[in-house]
């Protein structure tokens, strides 16, 4: 009987642990099981036939750590393994009517950005493993023992491109309802449902018993069949021993059947007994109803973000009318568009829109590098926001989560390019109620659009819940009709398709003064009119206050909670600041007049004590006056190198070093605003690239340097952490330098260090490179063929200075 | 399992340079900050279990794990141990976020912030290692990890594999065998004879193949 068939029926029952029954049948330790499909296929065989005659419906090949990443060095390749343990399984299962599951692991490293194995390599990997399955022959994937909900994906991704396979997919927590990773089972269910798997669940870590919950949740946000394949309890740290004992191992997994959990099997430390039991415990039982309640929701791995009452979309991550964050895309300035969305997210936004759409950039690739990057330091779900098909579907591959797709339109054009990509990708979708012919004039008209858009999505495949309409807010200088016609739209989109509504909302004041109030007050009648996702800039005051004011007004916000922690504090500590010191942060400043006489010496001072707010302040009073590069030459500069020297003599330490910088680079940034207003191009004191080398993910010190280097008017080109030679030197010849930095923090990567220098040094004899990091010294540095070696930040300042400006 | 941690401020204020000078008060303040972070953040997780240990030419096995511990500074540190320890701790990912995310904001905060999760994974070092040693009843040496000394880094491959720790503890290396997340340790500790004192072997400076050219020192000057 087809899986699919059988998972409609009733129980499903899985095997139990392979590797334990491995051992006890003679792996040695330290040997790959995996190697013993092949070595010993009779005992592989044994296993599988022991479980079957427990009870169990499919059985999962011994194939855990089969990537020809684990197996490298064993001489055995990813086909040879995966066809002796599906071959094992079959054989077993011959005539019993059990299935055979190609059994997919982890690939054992951590994925880019935060460890080093790229995706597209973790994609390969997987993807191997599954074409070998599929021409093995095995009945279906299941992919198991999962941390990252991107590897997951990946992998998710793989079988599905690949394969025909049914596909299971369980992942691993622990007690706190969490994957190592930081995933929580909403956005798991969310996620791989989206995405097309056929069951999922969890596996491995704990016993059914303290699984039950974080099986329960995942039970209430999907309409999947749920999988618990749990240990048996815990491992005695010296015998290794696992406690819980078949008996009741069966009665607590049992349990978890009330749940709604209807596939169930052992992980590590459990036995064909195990499985006897718990079918035995399952006999003539019926899995429990369950209601899943799919509320419509978008998530990022580690949150989940179901939209029920108003939803705040920050929308500062895209160029249209900024000129630096212009600036940040075209030189790949990542960190600052990073910082936008950590801003917004401490605002209060609830969904990054993210758009990186500009001419003369590769939209695609900037999509996945700020999408990925973004997700690293931020956990609010993103909205992926691009005209571009290439860019939508780049983005959607390298996002971990369920996103929003902004945007389709009533075009068909737009419908048959992009819908698919929704679907394939498990996104939801904002759909704009305009098309081919324009924006219709009635409201009407853009309800009929909405219909439109709404069956395509339907006929695509995506869910109801997966469908936005955003019926646009046009500007009201124009035409202050517009504004009604909109909401009366929006009225009409909740009362006749009852579907969520975006709205761009800062438009509406476009061209007029005071936008901000403005704003705030058609963003109050648009949600009165049953707006659910705002798209504003979080920083703004006004409309933030707005939205809390009508959650509190339309009761999403019960007792005032949120009201009151927001702006109870607010107002108490706009009390107890004035006259206080500056925090250590520098976030707040004193609010004093602005500086006038002696201004300079407040600001060398403010940036001694390393006030950030303080020195923007009177950086942009002296800016009414001063020339902006006078003030850089002859204030701001010489306060840093002040604040170096004391650092150099041992009387000021990195933290103050640093928070000087800040307090400099706040002061910079008045600077630079005020060049961009005047349209002058940004001068800089020169260029240069900088580098963590190839091995090395310790780059902190790297990012420290750069900056200080920044501070001083240096543009400085980053690469990144575990940077391989060739890359290094592309970059220093696309960029033209004539200086490269680089750090490595552990000596085992120092030979790292050595080749890029050689290579640079002959592809580039002009360019000079300075080194740094913990275990270098001066001599070592000279060793290995560097020009210069940096103790500290500052004194790379000095190199920089005297590389880039002897001959400037 | 998230234990309770401690920040030595001093440990800490160390890896920032100072040594022994008092933290300005900004300084101060940092850290405070950070260290409130930290305590809020990082979920230290550690696994351990304990292998017998024999002599053989090539190194000191570890037979029930399939692990050969080569060098002479293994052999010495762990000479008249018959069982040993493997531990591995990490502060876990959401400390590496942490870090990142911070770097953001304010550089100044987020160096001292990885100083504090440095001295942090130390402490549950030290809280683990204690808790083992009350548990066995035993005195343990100290801790002694890949690529310290001349005991080969490559090793950490075997360490990962034989305490599980992708499974058990979210540590992986990356292929150049640095552990992911950033702030971890695995170490092996050997389990001394029970009565027998610890030969008093000084301090984790003494034997380290950068002694007198690392800036992290205890050593003075």
């Amino acid at each position: 009987m087809e899986i699919r068939e059988k998972l409609k029926q009733g129980f499903l029952i899985l095997d139990g642990a392979m590797g334990t029954m491995l051992q006890q049948a003679g792996l040695r330790p330290g040997e790959r099981p995996e190697l013993m499909s092949l070595t010993h296929p009779e005992v592989v065989e044994g296993v599988h036939r022991a479980y079957i005659e427990s009870g169990s419906d499919v059985v999962y090949t011994n194939t855990f750590g089969a990537n020809a990443h684990k197996l490298a060095g064993t001489g055995r390749t990813v086909e040879e393994i995966v066809a002796a343990a599906v071959g094992c399984a079959k054989r077993a299962a011959a005539g019993t009517g059990c299935l055979v599951a190609l059994d997919i692991g982890p690939i054992g490293e951590l994925l880019e950005p935060v460890g080093t194995l790229s995706p597209d390599a973790a994609y390969a990997l997987f993807r191997e493993q599954v074409e070998a399955g599929v021409r093995a022959g095995a009945d279906l994937i299941s992919i198991e023992t999962m941390s990252d909900l991107y590897e997951a994906k990946l992998a998710l991704l793989a079988a599905k491109e690949c394969s025909r396979l049914p596909v299971f997919v369980t992942m691993t927590f622990e007690e706190n309802g969490r994957t190592f990773t930081g995933c929580c089972p909403s956005a798991m269910a969310l996620t791989l449902e989206a995405l097309g798997a056929d069951a999922i669940g969890v596996n491995c870590s704990l016993g059914p018993e303290k699984l039950r919950p974080i099986a329960g949740e995942i039970c209430r946000w999907t309409q999947l069949p749920v999988i618990l394949k749990a240990n048996a309890g815990l491992p005695d740290p010296q015998t290794g021993e696992y406690h819980v004992s078949p008996d009741q191992f069966a009665e607590e997994a049992a349990a978890c059947t009330q749940e709604g959990v209807r596939v169930l099997g052992g992980c590590c430390g459990t036995s064909p007994d195990y499985i006897r039991q718990l079918r035995s415990r399952l006999e003539g039982k019926k899995p429990a109803e369950r209601k899943a309640e799919n509320p419509p929701a978008v998530c990022s791995a580690e949150r989940t973000v179901a939209v029920e009452g108003v939803r705040v979309i920050g929308e500062r991550i895209n160029p249209t009318g900024k000129k630096r964050f212009k600036e940040a895309l075209l030189q790949g300035d990542i960190g600052y568009i990073l910082a936008q969305g950590v801003s917004q997210v401490n605002a209060g936004a609830d969904l990054l829109d993210v758009n990186v759409g500009l001419p003369g950039i590769d939209e695609p690739a900037m999509m996945v590098q700020v999408v990925r990057r973004l997700q690293a330091v931020c956990d609010a779900p993103l909205q992926l926001d691009s005209a571009n098909p290439q860019a939508l579907a780049a983005g959607l591959r390298a996002y971990s989560g369920k996103p929003v797709v902004n945007s389709v339109n009533g075009d068909p054009k737009t419908l048959r390019a992009i819908l698919p990509l929704v679907k394939k990708y498990g996104a939801a979708v904002v759909g704009l109620t305009l098309d081919e012919d324009g924006i219709p004039a009635t409201a009407e008209g853009r309800l009929a659009i909405a219909r439109r858009i709404l069956d395509a999505a339907l006929r695509e495949g995506i869910r109801r819940e997966d469908v936005y309409i955003d019926c646009l807010t046009l500007t009201v200088s124009v035409d202050a009709s517009e504004a009604e016609r909109t909401l009366e739209a929006v009225r009409l989109v909740k009362k006749e398709l009852g579907l969520r509504t975006v709205l761009g909302v800062s438009n509406v004041s476009f061209g007029l003064p005071a936008r901000e109030q403005l704003g705030a007050a058609f963003l109050t009648l648009a949600l009165g009119s049953g707006l659910d996702l705002p798209i504003l800039n979080p920083n703004a005051a006004a409309m933030m206050g707005a939205v809390a004011s009508y959650r509190l007004l339309a009761g999403q916000d019960p007792g005032a909670a949120r009201y009151l922690a927001e702006y109870g504090q607010a107002v108490q500590a706009r009390a107890a600041s004035a006259g206080t010191a500056p925090a250590a942060s520098g976030q707040t400043g004193s609010a004093g007049p602005a500086a006038d006489g002696g201004g300079r010496e407040a600001l060398e001072g403010a940036i001694r004590s390393g006030l950030d707010a303080e020195s923007r302040r009177l950086a942009e009073a002296l800016l009414r006056e001063s020339d902006p590069m006078e003030l850089v030459e002859r204030c701001l500069i010489p306060a840093l190198d002040q604040v170096g020297e004391r650092f150099e003599k041992g009387k000021i330490f990195l933290p103050q070093l640093l928070q000087s910088a800040q307090a400099a680079q706040a002061a910079f940034d008045a600077v630079r605003d005020r060049i961009a207003q005047s349209g002058r191009p940004a001068v800089g004191r020169g260029t240069l690239v900088v580098a963590t080398v190839k091995g090395d993910i310790h780059d902190i010190g790297k990012n420290i340097v750069k900056v200080i280097l920044e501070n001083y008017g240096f543009r400085v080109i980053d690469l990144g952490r575990d940077v391989p030679p060739e890359r290094v030197v592309d970059a220093a010849k696309e960029h033209r330098v004539r200086l490269v930095g680089l750090s490595a923090l552990m000596t085992t990567t120092l030979p790292g260090m050595e080749e890029t220098i050689r290579q640079l040094h002959k592809e580039l004899p002009d360019c000079r490179v300075f080194v740094g990091g913990a275990v270098l010294t001066e001599d070592y540095a000279k060793k290995i063929g560097a020009d210069y070696y940096a103790r500290d930040a500052k004194r790379s300042v000095d190199i920089a200075r005297a590389v880039l400006e002897q001959e400037n | 399992m998230a234990e309770p941690f401690r920040i030595d401020r001093k440990e800490a204020l160390r890896y920032l340079g100072l040594r022994g000078q008092e933290p300005d008060a900004g300084t101060a303040a940092l850290l405070e900050r950070a260290a409130g972070m930290l305590l809020e953040t990082a979920r230290p997780r550690t696994v351990w279990k304990t292998f017998e240990l024999r002599e053989t030419e090539e190194g000191l096995l570890l037979p029930t794990a399939g692990l050969l511990l080569t060098g002479k500074a293994i052999r010495r540190h762990l000479c008249g141990c018959t069982r040993c320890i493997l531990m591995a701790a990490t502060l876990g990912l959401e400390t590496d976020r942490l870090v990142l995310r911070t770097q953001l904001g304010s550089m100044a905060l987020a160096a001292v912030l990885d100083a504090c999760a440095s001295a942090a994974v130390e402490d549950v070092c030290n809280q683990l290692c204690a808790g083992i040693a009350r548990q066995l009843e035993r005195t343990l040496t100290f801790r002694f990890s890949p690529g310290y000394g001349d005991l080969p880094l490559a090793l950490q491959q075997d360490f990962i594999r034989s305490l599980d720790t992708p499974r058990k503890i979210g540590l992986t290396l990356t292929e150049s065998c640095m552990l992911a997340p950033q702030k971890s340790v695995t170490a092996v500790l050997g389990i001394r004879p029970p009565g027998e004192a610890m030969p008093r072997e000084t301090d984790s400076c003494a034997g380290c193949n950068l002694r007198g050219r690392c800036s992290f020192s205890r050593d003075e000057g």
